[in-house]
């Protein structure tokens, strides 16, 4: 049998809560987090001076406090020196960032991706301007590890990227394919896009303190992220959350995983152009140009808009049915879609959700906005700072 | 999440001369909520949010603040409680840059001269705090931005000062798709920071993207007042164009208003 916890576990615990702590919720002074941690003085004393050894950490006296007693040092992330790389592989784009502890984005890059590249055509890619990127990093940083982002269905052992419908990926050993590229011995860790997106917002964003919550990231296809309870929810392998392939219409059309009537194929990018009448665009710049015509008053583009949003109504109203969340948040091109036909979402929501599900549901757009993927991702490599600060670092 | 309004007004009526402008009118407004006002054109929603600003004084009435009774003499005593109202206009200066339009009358001084950085640090804060990243500079002049900007330093400039309660009319009228979208955001986000909001919108969309109740004025009656989760589309246009929608709405034959409302509001 095994018995408590060593002194050794106990220490790392302790520095990964003070760790994240700070890097969750900024600089904040040692007093406050004697009691938002409910440590002992002297043990956060010794706990940031470890941190401070290991760079991860700074300490500075406040400027004013205006209050009575000699002003508690401010234990502050050290964001400029540790940091993350976040890759976000999207369908129309690729997107690298390096990303400060604290989720200050320190650096950023949009590379075109054709639509259809594989894996090992992509990692070169996003390699040569990682390049670029690296050089301009001064000596003396840390350099924790490294998060991806990818739309497709992603196996949580060991990253492979098992289906990507849209980006036409089927079994695509991502994560090994950059880990050689980076060259820091660690491989990247690797999330569904909208998985990825609720973590950052759940973090630091729009869900802070909801911990029940549905992230719907749309472009081509329609993922969500789930958060219950706290957790996040990716089931078995990794791979829950396709909310996209919830079939919703018999009749509907045939959807790039083989089956009919998903929902993305009722809200999704070719959904909407084919409705707007556009079926030969794609893309963003499409999908919002459907948006601006009809705010000027297309009528073919309002007719558009309006089936769609209640087609994503219909959907929302039963994901609110099933996890009874407290907010669910319209990322990626969701987000303009929901202000562009809320009437419509909410109608239909309303119309079909129960009444006691709907009662405290909260629908919002992101604050992070487009960097979620990229903080979300960089928030995967943290979390093994954060489990473990000294022996990471 | 109800608990006692933020601003409760009860049996409010308002006649220009001989013309009733308001009839035994019930609203309230919770803190942290976005309560949308919505009616047709001359239902009375400007003159409703001209008796709450205290521009109009009201022929009938109660007026509540925290559940404590009030009473308003004129616009000051408004502002006192924390209440600000963003016209349409906006009634920004073209010619002074974002923070001295921010400041314009109640300039931080330090000594004999006005304390810019102080100004401009707190300009810059009150932008952060409502995530607003579509402003590069503080020191531009007004008659440079676009029309989303200068509508995010007028809603800015309101909540600058330790307001409780901010009334925003038409707040996305002018605007273009993707600043309307910026412009609801920012709605939103004043509420979840833990303002009352009044959105004054023609624009159903704007009322269901970012409202958390819907309050209907039709000839000057408040026919109802429903949660967004409660009502669909169809069923606010009927109020506005009709005053009444099935179970909702009150009937103008019992002239009635304020018990419609508690009937609506009964359902929470």
């Amino acid at each position: 049998m095994r018995a408590g916890p060593s002194q050794e576990e106990i220490r790392r615990q302790n520095l990964g809560a003070l760790l994240r702590h700070v890097h969750v919720h900024g600089a904040t002074s040692r007093a406050t987090l004697t009691t938002e941690l409910g440590l002992n003085r002297s043990t956060i004393g010794a706990l940031t001076t470890d941190l401070v050894n290991a760079g991860l950490v700074s300490e500075e006296t406040p400027r004013e406090t205006r209050r009575a007693g000699r002003p508690s040092l401010v234990v502050r992330p050290e964001s400029a020196r540790v940091y993350a790389w976040a890759f976000s592989i999207e369908v129309d784009r690729l997107r690298i960032a390096r990303i400060g502890l604290g989720g200050v984005v320190l650096d950023r890059r949009t590379v075109e991706r054709p639509r259809g590249l594989l894996a090992e055509e992509t990692a070169p890619l996003l390699a040569g301007e990682l390049k670029r990127m690296q050089q301009e990093v001064r000596p003396g940083m840390i350099c924790i590890g490294a998060g991806i982002a990818v739309c497709g269905m992603v196996r949580r052992d060991d990253g492979m990227v098992r289906l990507g419908p849209h980006t036409g990926w089927v079994d695509e050993p991502i994560a090994d394919a950059l880990a050689a590229e980076l060259g820091t011995g660690t491989t990247p860790t690797v999330g569904n896009v909208a998985d990825v997106c609720a973590f950052a917002e759940y973090t630091r964003g729009a869900a802070a303190g909801c911990n029940n919550v549905i992230y719907l990231y749309g472009d081509v296809g329609v993922g969500a992220g789930i958060i219950a309870g706290g957790r996040r929810l990716t089931g078995h392998g990794g791979y829950g959350g396709e909310v996209g392939h919830m079939v919703v219409n018999r009749d509907g059309v045939r959807c790039a995983c083989g089956s009919r009537g998903c929902w993305e194929s009722e809200i999704g990018e070719y959904a909407l152009l084919r409705a707007a009448g556009r079926p030969e665009a794609h893309g963003r710049e499409a999908v919002l140009a459907v948006f601006d015509a009809a705010d000027r008053g297309d009528a073919r583009a309002q007719a558009a808009v309006r089936q769609i949003g209640d087609w994503l109504g219909f959907g929302v109203g039963n994901l609110v049915n099933i996890f009874n969340p407290e907010m669910v948040i319209f990322g990626g091109t969701m987000r303009d879609l929901y202000l562009a036909a809320a009437a419509q979402i909410r109608s239909r929501l309303n119309s079909i959700g129960l009444s006691a599900c709907l009662e405290h549901v909260r629908l919002r757009t992101p604050k992070l906005g487009d960097d979620a993927a990229l903080i979300g991702a960089a928030e995967l490599a943290f979390e093994r700072l954060l489990a473990d600060p000294l022996d990471a670092a | 999440m109800s608990g006692t309004p933020l601003l409760e007004l009860r049996g409010v009526d308002k006649s220009f001369g001989p013309v009733q402008v308001l009839h035994d009118v019930a609203f309230s407004v919770h803190p942290g909520e976005v309560t949308a006002l919505v009616g047709d054109n001359g239902a009375g929603k400007s003159t409703l949010v001209k008796c709450i600003s205290g521009i109009h004084g009201t022929d009938a009435g109660e007026y509540f603040f925290e559940g404590q009774p009030v009473t308003i003499n004129g616009p000051r005593d408004a502002a006192a409680l924390g209440i600000e109202v963003v016209y349409q206009d906006l009634a920004l200066c073209d010619n002074l840059d974002i923070v001295q339009n921010m400041f314009l009358g109640r300039e931080r001084r330090s000594g004999l001269v006005l304390d810019e950085p102080a100004m401009e640090e707190e300009a810059a804060r009150t932008l952060a705090s409502l995530s607003v990243k579509t402003i590069s500079s503080l020191r531009q002049h007004v008659s440079s931005l676009s029309g989303g900007q200068r509508q995010t330093v007028a809603i800015t400039k309101a909540v600058l000062w330790n307001s409780r309660l901010v009334i925003l009319d038409e707040p996305t009228a002018a605007l273009g798709l993707a600043q309307t979208a910026q412009v609801l955001e920012l709605v939103r986000r004043l509420a979840d920071n833990g303002l009352a909001v009044v959105l004054i919108s023609h624009n159903m969309n704007d009322v269901f993207a970012v409202s958390d109740r819907i309050a209907t004025l039709y000839l000057g009656q408040m026919v109802a007042q429903v949660r967004t989760t409660d009502v669909t589309h169809a069923q606010v246009v009927e109020l506005i164009t009709s005053g009444r929608s099935g179970r909702l709405g009150t009937a103008t034959e019992t002239g009635n208003g304020y018990l419609s409302t508690r009937v609506a509001g009964a359902a929470e």
